[in-house]
């Protein structure tokens, strides 16, 4: 461990750090552009030079490595010179456009110019000027303002595994621009924009609506995949105007897909914001007292008939109130499945990402099975790509083939093949016996499949039989994708002793056994099968569940409410209130809790603490927020015949698979410009239902 | 011989008379005040009174909705809504000044990068009506029009200071 | 015409009308004179802070005493919740009665006096000691802290200065003999009383501006810290008649200032183009003296602190006066000077 002196003080660092590395450890302040600490060195933007003791001259510190007894002096005469010059140059070209830039106000140029650099110019010439790229309807570009970081081309190629950018040219000549004439369709392309240190790559969607001074920034939890990634909301007045992804290493580092960035616009448009009542057939506004009226005159008439599943996006708060308020009425069928995942609720490992998302870095080898982490988690898949770049891992997937931006072994896709290796009869189980830590993740598409029981059986045989499941690690992951989907089975929002699950309850209600069906922002289920039954929908947009309903609840998106959410790690988290709902909309826990009154079977709870102090009594898991915990292992699944169907991903079009993306003008847009997104070829947009 | 001195000046009140004394030569002097609706004193080209957004010489309007004068405005009088223009350029889709508000203090004319936002010789702006202080776009932009020759000429004549 | 006049009515009534003509003509002019005060006071003040004063409404601003004046009598008379509405309303015409009642026994030439009553001095000291009734009750009706502090203020005031004042009165009646007014003008038909009495002609100015709550000693209007004083509830024509009734009072002081010092209608020299001008005029003029130096006054002097005024009037001006009353009536004693004597 060499031992070097920044400045007067000295540190121990191991080798192969850089001094700029060292120098952040320490907290020494050292300008830079092109670094970042996420990606590959290219020490091309010179702000980060240093001087060093007998070197001849100042040197780019982010890309030199640490040496014993190095002398580093960051706060020189010399250095201040050169730094300021460095900007002297960075700003010859750069054109003076501040005040409409989206990036004036939290742009490193702006502050390091203000910081570092010369008050004056000394360029009398005229400036040169890029035309800009199409980058597709997210990453607005200004290449005139482009100071040739080469951050967005590292990310682009690094991270996300697409490398479509790149620099032409050189010196003064040199652009970055695309390899080839198409949109950058990552689905982590708007992380481009938090990298880009100036303003050339900028938010298109929210391009010139905002100063970023004048946000309302409020830390908060993504909600539109089961990742959970730790976001920024930034609002001004009711508005979101965008998110940011907040640093998190456990979960999502520093990235943010695209659709939980982007599909924002989506809580502005399809909103319910008032009750609504179906008087001759026709969805009428009402009041609150109305809908409630019209829900206990049906329930009293309906008795223990009645049935409710949960969607993909309610909070545990919201499905812990309509459990105990459904079981309170004398029924026990409620579904947080609406898809009709076979994932067990009795073992807690058999649907948790056991792993965990960081975890994933350490496996060897991995089996995908019937899913597509590009499209489901595309955060996660950059982890999955992270490991397959430092080597040493193998990757086979059975299911679709297409570009997952590692390479990786396609078995096939078929069923059969996981039987096959789960009876050690397939050569990918040596390959996953060999292994110090072998992982698979099984994803809904495979679940969701009338033999998922059986998949999920087998997969767990293949964990037993490949030791993947020792102590200190437990390979065997689901790729959930539904945020609601862990927390409902953890709280128990399915069938009880006696009670129908989502396909049982949409048959009864076909068949008239099922007379109430609540629907807490369901909308992936089968509408038309519903029957006679008198539809209770509660959500916060007007998708296929209010078309069906006969009374709709306006309830609150993720932005507007404090909700726990539990991550497919098993990490239950919180969102913060960030916008109010709007008009007459409420938290969803509160209009359920509203609802008992009007039914006559009050709930217990009338606060938030107190639902939450319910919630840590149906599982402990709520109380530790932030925190994974490792799940038991145990038996699950079912032993079978598996079908001959093709594994294929439970998600079609990776911009739209939910009822807020859905509602989304710029998520209709990305679906325009890329398809389904990830080069796939996609027939049909939406997901099933 | 002081007390005495001072009693003699105390009765015979000199320092009421001399200061009735001042009073009344300042009556015979003529009044510096002007007679101001028919006369006007002059203004310094710094003067800060009514706000107008100017154009350019093409007839475009110079603000850019960077919401600099928004962002330093003291009394929190300025409120902007940016929006692209369909041509691309970043301009206000709404501007609205609070003359209610307005302390004069002529910070935003300071902030604006294009000179935009002015506030301008003119003073004589009284309302009869509250709502009708709270200019918009459409007021200001006028104002800008109004007076554009008086405010390049008072930009033109405060430039060597600055 | 007029002995007809006389002979159709009933002696009674004819001696009613002409009082009630008499009353007319003195009043009007008075209220008008009290008009213009304001516009003199307004112009003056501005002339001596080099400003122009009204010059908009009428020429030279002429009419700007009646455009007051009309607004202040078709603006709403607002009546405080709180206060006692008939003791309210009362105070202002209590105020302006008494201050147009003292004038029926000025004697404004030789023989032109309403009521030519013998002890008319005490007749006006006692309706100016009344006046400060008006202003409690007005400070006290108002219910209102501020109102209540400027009657309080203004009481003590008036009291304390009436003392002084009215030794000064003696002090005169002592070289006049009589208390009747128009003998008080005859009296100085030699000599002008502020040229032996000059120390208490000095007094009684200044008392008069104490006395008719002038600056500097405003103290019970004080906009600074009362606001406004006991008025400061009272709106249009209530207010209007607080304002006019001080302003006469003003003109009243004048008035006593001119016939106890200054000779009353007596001209100044009685020779060949002096004495030509009718009495009233000289009388008129020297009123307008007097009340240019009340304006003069204002416009010089800053307000007094309360316990200023309080002490200046209990330990300066009462023991001076005293004092002068004394050697007035020893000097008449001692030569032989004292009116009526035998």
């Amino acid at each position: 461990m060499p031992k070097l002196t920044i400045d007067g003080r000295e540190i121990e660092v191991e080798a192969g750090t850089t001094i700029i590395q060292a120098a952040d450890q320490l907290g020494i302040e050292i300008p830079r552009f092109c670094y970042h600490e996420r990606l590959a060195i290219a020490g091309n933007c010179r702000m980060c030079l240093v001087e060093v003791e007998k070197m001849p001259k100042p040197v780019a510190s982010c890309a030199m490595p640490v040496g014993e007894g190095m002398v580093v002096k960051t706060n020189t005469p010399v250095i201040k010179k050169a730094r300021q010059n460095v900007m002297e140059f960075l700003l010859v070209n750069h054109p003076l456009d501040c005040p409409i830039c989206d990036q004036g106000g939290e742009c490193d140029l702006q502050d390091q110019a203000m910081a570092y650099g010369s008050d004056r110019s000394r360029c009398q010439e005229g400036k040169r000027a890029v035309p800009d790229k199409d980058y597709g309807p997210l990453v607005q570009t200004w290449m005139t303002r482009c100071i040739q970081c080469t951050r967005c081309v590292r990310f682009i190629s690094e991270i996300a595994g697409t490398p479509v950018l790149g620099g032409l040219g050189r010196g003064e000549h040199m652009e970055i621009t695309r390899y080839v004439n198409s949109a950058i369709s990552s689905e982590l392309s708007g992380n481009l924009i938090d990298l880009c240190p100036v303003g050339a790559l900028t938010n298109k969607p929210a391009s010139y609506t905002y100063r970023s001074w004048e946000l309302k920034k409020t830390e908060s939890i993504d909600a539109m995949d089961a990742l959970g990634a730790s976001i920024r909301i930034d609002t001004r007045g009711n508005e979101v105007i965008r998110v940011l992804p907040r640093i998190n290493e456990d979960v999502n580092e520093e990235w943010l897909s695209d659709r939980s960035r982007f599909a924002i616009d989506g809580l502005k448009r399809q909103r319910l914001d008032r009750p609504y009542v179906r008087r001759d057939g026709k969805l009428q506004p009402a009041s609150w007292a109305e809908a409630f009226a019209a829900i206990a005159a049906k329930v009293k008439s309906a008795g223990s008939k009645i049935a409710a599943i949960a969607g993909d996006q309610a909070d545990a708060e919201a499905m812990v109130a309509l459990k105990d308020l459904v079981e309170s009425l004398g029924s026990t069928s409620l579904d947080c499945r609406q898809d009709g995942a076979a994932l067990d609720p009795k073992v807690r490992a058999s649907y948790l990402f056991n792993s965990t998302a960081a975890g994933i870095e350490q496996a060897d080898a991995l089996l995908l099975i019937g899913t597509n982490p590009r499209k489901e988690a595309p955060v996660l898949n950059a982890r999955i790509r992270k490991r397959w770049q430092k080597g040493g891992f193998k990757v086979a997937r059975i299911g679709h083939k297409s570009d997952l931006t590692y390479k990786y072994e396609h078995l096939g896709d078929q069923a059969s093949i996981l039987k096959d290796i789960a009876d050690g009869k397939h050569p990918f189980f040596e390959v996953l016996k060999a292994a110090a830590k072998p992982a698979l993740i099984i994803g809904q598409g495979a679940l969701s499949r009338e033999d998922g029981a059986v998949l999920l059986g087998l997969a767990r045989k293949l964990a037993d039989a490949t030791g993947m499941v020792v102590e200190g690690w437990n390979g065997f992951n689901v790729l959930q994708t539904a945020a609601a989907r862990v927390g409902g089975l953890d709280l128990g929002f399915v069938p009880g002793a006696g009670g129908k699950d989502t396909a049982g309850i949409v048959a009864g209600a076909a068949k008239g056994e099922i007379e109430v069906v609540f629907l807490l922002g369901a909308d992936e289920i089968d509408m038309s099968g519903l029957g006679k039954a008198f539809v209770v929908y509660q959500g916060s947009h007007g998708d296929a569940g209010a078309h069906r309903a006969d009374v709709v609840l306006p309830g609150a998106a993720y932005t507007e409410k404090s909700a726990t959410f539990v991550n497919l790690e098993g990490r239950a988290q919180q969102t913060r209130l960030a916008a109010f709902p709007p008009g007459e909309a409420k938290e969803d826990w509160r209009v359920v809790r509203a609802l008992s009154e009007a039914l006559g079977k009050p709930l217990p709870y009338d606060s938030l603490k107190s639902v939450r102090e319910r919630l840590v009594k149906a599982n402990p898991v709520f109380a530790a927020i932030g925190e994974v915990k490792a799940a038991a292992w145990g038996s699950f699944g079912t032993e079978g015949a598996v079908t001959d169907k093709a594994l294929v991903s439970h998600i079609d079009n990776f911009y739209m698979t939910d009822p807020i993306s859905r509602a989304s003008k710029t998520m209709a847009e990305c679906t325009a410009a890329f398809g389904g997104g990830c080069g796939c070829n996609h027939k049909k947009t939406g997901t099933h239902g | 011989m002081s007390f005495f001195d001072r009693t003699a000046r105390a009765f015979l009140l000199t320092e009421l008379v001399q200061g009735l004394a001042l009073t009344l030569r300042y009556m015979f002097k003529p009044a510096v005040t002007i007679n101001y609706p028919y006369e006007k004193g002059p203004l310094s080209p710094r003067f800060r009174g009514e706000h107008a957004l100017r154009r350019y010489a093409n007839g475009e309007e110079r603000c850019i909705a960077c919401k600099l004068c928004e962002a330093i405005c003291p009394a929190q009088a300025i409120t902007i809504e940016p929006e692209p223009r369909p041509d691309g350029s970043r301009r206000a889709r709404r501007y609205d000044l609070d003359m209610t508000k307005c302390i004069y203090c002529g910070l935003c004319q300071e902030a604006c990068p294009v000179d935009a936002i002015v506030e301008g010789p003119n003073f004589e702006y009284a309302t009869e009506t509250r709502a009708e202080l709270m200019y918009n776009k459409a007021k200001l932009l006028a104002n800008g029009d109004r007076w554009e020759a008086e405010l390049a000429f008072r930009i033109a004549a405060d430039a060597p200071y600055r | 015409m007029v002995d007809l006049l006389a002979g159709l009515l009933p002696p009674f009534l004819w001696r009613l009308i002409v009082i009630v003509v008499q009353i007319v003509a003195i009043v009007l002019p008075l209220l008008i004179a009290v008009a213009y005060l304001t516009y003199a006071e307004r112009k003056v003040i501005g002339a001596m802070q080099l400003r122009k004063g009204p010059n908009v409404v009428g020429p030279l601003g002429l009419l700007q005493p009646m455009a007051d004046g009309l607004k202040l009598f078709v603006k709403e008379t607002v009546l405080p919740t709180s206060a006692n509405r008939v003791v309210f309303v009362g105070a202002p015409m209590l105020t302006f009665f008494l201050a147009l009642v003292a004038w029926a026994v000025i004697p404004f030439d030789k023989g032109w006096v309403l009521a030519d009553i013998n002890v008319g001095i005490l007749y006006l000291f006692a309706i100016s000691s009344l006046g400060v009734y008006g202003i409690i009750m007005a400070g006290w009706a108002s219910n209102s802290k501020y109102a209540f502090l400027g009657g309080l203020r203004s009481a003590a005031q008036m009291v304390s200065y009436e003392v002084s004042i009215g030794f000064i009165l003696i002090s005169v009646l002592l070289c006049v003999g009589s208390l009747n007014l128009s003998d008080v003008v005859l009296a100085q038909k030699k000599m002008w009383f502020f040229i032996p009495h000059l120390p208490i002609f000095v007094l009684f100015v200044i008392s008069g501006l104490a006395e008719t709550n002038r600056a500097p000693f405003d103290l019970p209007e004080a906009e600074a810290e009362l606001v406004a004083g006991y008025n400061v509830e009272y709106s249009a024509m209530t207010f209007a008649l607080f304002f006019l009734g001080e302003y006469a009072n003003m003109l009243m002081m004048g008035a006593m200032t001119s016939i106890l010092f200054l000779g009353g209608w007596l001209p100044p020299f009685d020779i060949a183009p002096f004495n030509l001008v009718p009495g009233i005029l000289w009388f008129i003029l020297k009123i307008c003296l007097v009340m240019f130096v009340f304006l003069w006054v204002r416009a010089t002097f800053p307000r007094y602190r309360y316990d200023q005024l309080m002490r200046l009037g209990w330990k300066v001006f009462l023991p001076f006066s005293l004092f002068w009353l004394v050697l007035t009536a020893s000097v008449l004693t001692a030569f032989g000077w004292l009116p009526n004597q035998g």
